[in-house]
């Protein structure tokens, strides 16, 4: 028996739901309330450790293939592009309060479209440019001027 | 009623109501003709466009987006072979080949006006039918609405395709999340391990624009630069060939019972929470082709799949307009969005909410109805451009839709704290679409999570008695269906693994 993805989920899953689950019976109960703060999360709690429990052991008792057959038909999956997509959302949001949302977008538009297809000839790199621009400037002119909600501005550019 | 129903036509027809239908029925239709953008990412694009608007034409707005998005999907149907929008998925299967034959202007009307008469026919049981389901709605205490909640639930981590547990692993991590921060009775702080940032507890929408939205961004970027990917036999830019609307028209028309009868699936699927369009989508297709008297050509590009498909479709969107309207529960994500939308504007949905608003609710079935006639126009005028849109490329498209994404989570309250949220959640959902789990059981409690303690607590506080919840009949009948709809999904996957196991050889 080896334990799979679901397994490791499940048992990831089980140890929070068991760490709040006695985390919920030291919550203080109210006089006036036949039922404490604690009551309803100890029930979804429960439901959620034996849930867990049981995907463990689903996927103990699962009959594992040797070697998969059907893999080699999978499509290729690029999960390097995933990270990078995560890493640049990341500074986008870390970048957003420091030089306001019109030069953070035009940043973060730009840089995800040259990672996700990187640009190979000068008009490519001004199509890029173009819709880096035209997105933030849009967005800016739709929200701030017309719709009246207010975007971040910068700690470090006053605007 | 109906001079209720008059006053909404009228109002929705003012300028202010009229252009926000418009323009989101047409991002609606651009939107759901985009493979890889769903309904529920178009109507979270467009949510931040109707914080600064009034309520009624923010929510004109994303009834537009909801009903485009329903009709919009059926051109990449019918020129790439792959669904724009998972709720087309069974135009595919006879709309492409039908183009592929050399008709791609009819598979595509076929689809579009099947869509306006499956739409309005879907309108009529909405307008008629939300009153008297919000009325028994009323009769419901405190118990009722557990059950009820309990149900929704239960049909919901029961349906998912992959498994019963992960499905109610998925709820349960839903009603977690409204756990956090202050209780609401007491407010006393849960699970905030003395954190300012989480103390108040999760925003709804940042956790759903996250989880839905970057689950199925970043999927989809994990297909790209995939030669699998890019080999798809395209129509994208064939001319349309002449043909005739009356024609059409007459071709639908000649089945009324396939036009009715899927219209009729469509919103059985819709009132039921959280299942979406693409179900409806397919039992329509399955049903036309188990009464259909050529069931043999079906798959071949036999225009009852078409009209099959995407009548339901749009019925369906009837169908989960009356849930969130009658009951405060959402039909599925594109009406979770629109929930929290009423919120942000301080409309309580449920059954109060008809007699409490009737210039809203009657707006909402007026905004439904004229999207119809709406997405036909633009369908009409802007063909030759929804002909070229399926060709954007997803480099282009992903940063867009996630600065739209920021914004919306920033400007709920005007803080970064959203978008963190946001940004904590979308690596959440990805990773749990990762491992398997579905996502539609996990929005339903988080949307449903407040209501079933606050009804619970409730219960319990006017009567300790805990048998009240199986001795009331209305709730008693819920929490045996929701029992029931356990127990049939499991012996569903029972059967389904003896049949894999009887298909495969032990060697």
């Amino acid at each position: 028996m080896s334990t799979g993805r679901d397994g490791i989920a499940g048992l990831i899953l089980l140890a929070v739901s068991l760490v709040l689950l006695v985390k919920s019976f030291q919550l203080p109960s109210l006089p006036i309330v036949p039922v404490g703060p604690g009551f309803y999360p100890a029930i979804v709690l429960s439901l959620m450790a034996a849930a867990s429990a049981l995907l463990v052991l689903q996927d103990l008792m699962k009959r594992r293939p040797a070697a998969a057959a059907g893999e080699g038909d999978a499509p290729r999956r690029n999960y390097r592009l995933v990270v990078i997509a995560f890493a640049i959302v990341g500074a986008y949001v870390v970048l957003l309060p420091l030089v306001g949302f019109r030069v953070a977008t035009v940043l973060f538009v730009g840089a995800l479209q040259a990672a996700l297809d990187r640009p190979r000839t000068a008009r490519q790199w001004g199509v890029l440019a173009a819709i880096a621009l035209g997105t933030a400037m849009a967005s800016y002119f739709v929200f701030e001027r017309y719709l009246l909600v207010l975007l971040p501005r910068g700690a470090w550019t006053g605007f | 009623m109906l001079d209720l129903l008059w006053n909404g036509l009228v109002n929705i027809a003012q300028w202010k109501y009229l252009l926000p239908l418009f323009a989101g029925t047409f991002i609606g239709v651009i939107g759901g003709s985009l493979p890889g953008v769903t309904i529920t990412m178009t109507v979270i694009v467009v949510l931040p466009f109707t914080y600064g608007l009034d309520p009624l034409a923010g929510l004109a707005a994303m009834t537009g987006v909801y009903v485009g998005g329903s009709t919009g999907g059926l051109i990449a149907c019918c020129l790439l072979g792959i669904p724009g929008s998972p709720s087309s998925i069974a135009t595919t299967f006879d709309g492409f080949p039908m183009a592929r034959n050399g008709e791609p202007g009819r598979a595509i009307w076929l689809g579009v006006w099947a869509s306006v008469w499956g739409g309005l026919l879907g309108a009529l049981f909405l307008v008629f039918l939300t009153g008297p389901l919000a009325a028994i709605a009323l009769e419901f205490g405190p118990w009722e609405y557990f059950s009820l909640f309990v149900l929704a639930m239960a049909m919901v981590a029961g349906l998912t395709e992959s498994s019963l547990l992960k499905g109610l692993i998925s709820t349960a991590i839903g009603l977690l999340i409204t756990v956090v921060g202050h209780d609401p009775i007491g407010s006393v702080p849960r699970f905030t391990f003395g954190s300012q940032f989480i103390g108040g507890g999760f925003p709804f929408l940042p956790v759903l624009i996250g989880i839905f939205a970057f689950a199925q961004i970043m999927t989809d970027l994990e297909k790209l630069n995939s030669p699998r990917g890019q080999a798809v036999e395209s129509l994208v830019g064939t001319k349309l060939e002449r043909f005739s609307h009356l024609k059409v028209n007459l071709e639908i028309f000649k089945q009324p019972f396939l036009l009715a009868w899927s219209t009729i699936v469509g919103l059985i699927i819709g009132i039921l929470p959280a299942i979406g369009g693409s179900a409806s989508s397919v039992m329509a297709y399955d049903q036309a082709k188990k009464f259909s008297k050529t069931p043999e050509r079906f798959g071949r590009g036999h225009p009852e799949g078409i009209i099959a498909s995407e009548a339901s479709n749009n019925a369906n969107v009837s169908g989960s307009l009356m849930t969130i309207m009658a009951f405060g529960i959402p039909g599925d994500a594109v009406t979770a969005v629109m929930l929290g939308a009423m919120t942000i504007h301080g409309i309580q949905s449920g059954p109060l909410f008809i007699s409490q608003n009737p210039d809203i609710a009657y707006g909402i079935y007026a905004a439904y109805i004229l999207a119809h006639p709406c997405m036909l126009l633009i369908c009409i005028v802007l063909m030759p451009l929804m002909l070229r849109v399926t060709s954007v490329r997803m480099a282009v498209l992903a940063p867009v839709v996630l600065v739209l994404c920021v914004v919306g989570a920033y400007a709920l309250n005007n803080t970064m704290q959203s978008v963190y949220v946001l940004l904590m959640f979308g690596v959440v959902g990805y990773v749990l679409v990762k491992l398997g789990f579905p996502l539609a059981p996990l929005i339903l409690g988080l949307i449903l999570g407040d209501q079933i303690e606050i009804n619970l607590v409730r219960a319990i506080m006017t009567d300790a008695n805990p048998w009240l919840f199986l001795t009331r009949p209305i709730s008693g009948l819920l929490l045996l269906a929701a029992a029931a709809s356990v127990v049939l999904a499991i012996w569903q996957h029972w059967r389904h693994q003896n049949r894999l196991a009887e298909e495969e050889p032990d060697f």
